[in-house]
């Protein structure tokens, strides 16, 4: 199963990196999310997601590193987790990890908002 | 509050197509030139992302920026009082989308923090996944400003009516 890695990129800030590693079983998202087509954009990581939970069925680990995003992105790392947690109520070994500014008391309300909707635990950890 | 408050300094203004391309720009200009503390500089932010992007995307008034790409056209206006932030944005709006508009965030001043975010989570969840809508984005701006939405939609013709939206940020 191939690889997706997108590079963050100085003159669109609003796309995150990305970073999905079949053979390590480790997801990446970072930087900021507010990009105008955003179905477009995460149709292929959720596909992505999809696709491993069927056919590399391995422990995944998912490290969400976003310090920003917008209420539509929302709808599609709400759909992220949606799949994780489905794939962990078929004993599929997940851990999800959010990266977070402390900095930044919203972001653990939208990450409190995100466990309450979907039932998956996500791990918090300080950015250093 | 005032939505014609024009006391203050004013922060920057601009009325035009609101691309993706202008909007972050500025909103990372605005981390430059606002001397602030962190917290709120980032719901400041987070605020004038989410509603020019709402203006963008639900402007009843557009135009082809690039080939197939249309932009929503409004403005929007930064005040900075000694004590909090003015933030106003405005656009045209089809008239048939005024009742339901007045309706969102009639319910959304209405709402304390916790029952926001239960709307939110709420609205969120039956949100069709390709198309959000502009509720969320409002929401989300009660949630940030911690203050009312200050509203005003007019009757332009039988067909448009003008949807204005101004938001305090406390100090």
């Amino acid at each position: 199963m191939e690889n997706i890695v997108i590079k963050e990129v100085p003159d669109s800030p609003y796309y995150p990196a990305v970073n999905f590693n079949a053979e390590k079983g480790i997801c990446e998202i970072k930087g900021e999310s507010y990009m105008e087509e955003t179905f477009k954009f995460y149709s292929p990581l959720l596909d992505w997601i999809v696709r491993y939970t069927k056919e590399v069925k391995k422990p995944l680990a998912f490290n969400f590193k976003l310090t920003y995003f917008n209420t539509n992105s929302s709808r599609l790392i709400l759909d992220i987790l949606d799949i994780l947690k489905k794939y962990q109520d078929n004993n599929g070994a997940v851990t999800v990890v959010w990266y977070y500014d402390p900095e930044d008391p919203d972001m653990i309300d939208e990450i409190e908002d995100f466990e309450m909707e979907t039932g998956i635990k996500i791990h918090l950890v300080e950015f250093e | 509050m005032n939505i014609n408050n024009t006391n203050g300094n004013k922060i920057i203004s601009f009325h035009g197509p609101l691309t993706i391309s202008l909007l972050s720009f500025i909103s990372n200009y605005l981390k430059l030139i606002i001397s602030t503390d962190q917290v709120l500089m980032s719901r400041l932010y987070k605020i004038f992302v989410e509603l020019t992007q709402n203006v963008s995307y639900y402007s009843a008034e557009v135009k082809e920026v690039e080939k197939g790409i249309n932009s929503g056209i409004g403005w929007f206006i930064l005040y900075e009082h000694q004590d909090y932030f003015i933030f106003t944005t405005g656009n045209l709006i089809k008239k048939k989308d005024a009742t339901k508009l007045i309706k969102n965030c009639t319910e959304i001043n209405s709402l304390k923090e916790e029952d926001l975010r239960i709307l939110k989570r709420k609205t969120r969840t039956q949100a069709k996944i390709r198309d959000i809508g502009a509720h969320i984005g409002l929401i989300q701006t009660g949630l940030l400003s911690s203050n009312t939405l200050d509203f005003k939609i007019s009757e332009i013709d039988s067909k448009h009516s003008y949807f204005t939206l101004s938001v305090k940020l406390d100090k």
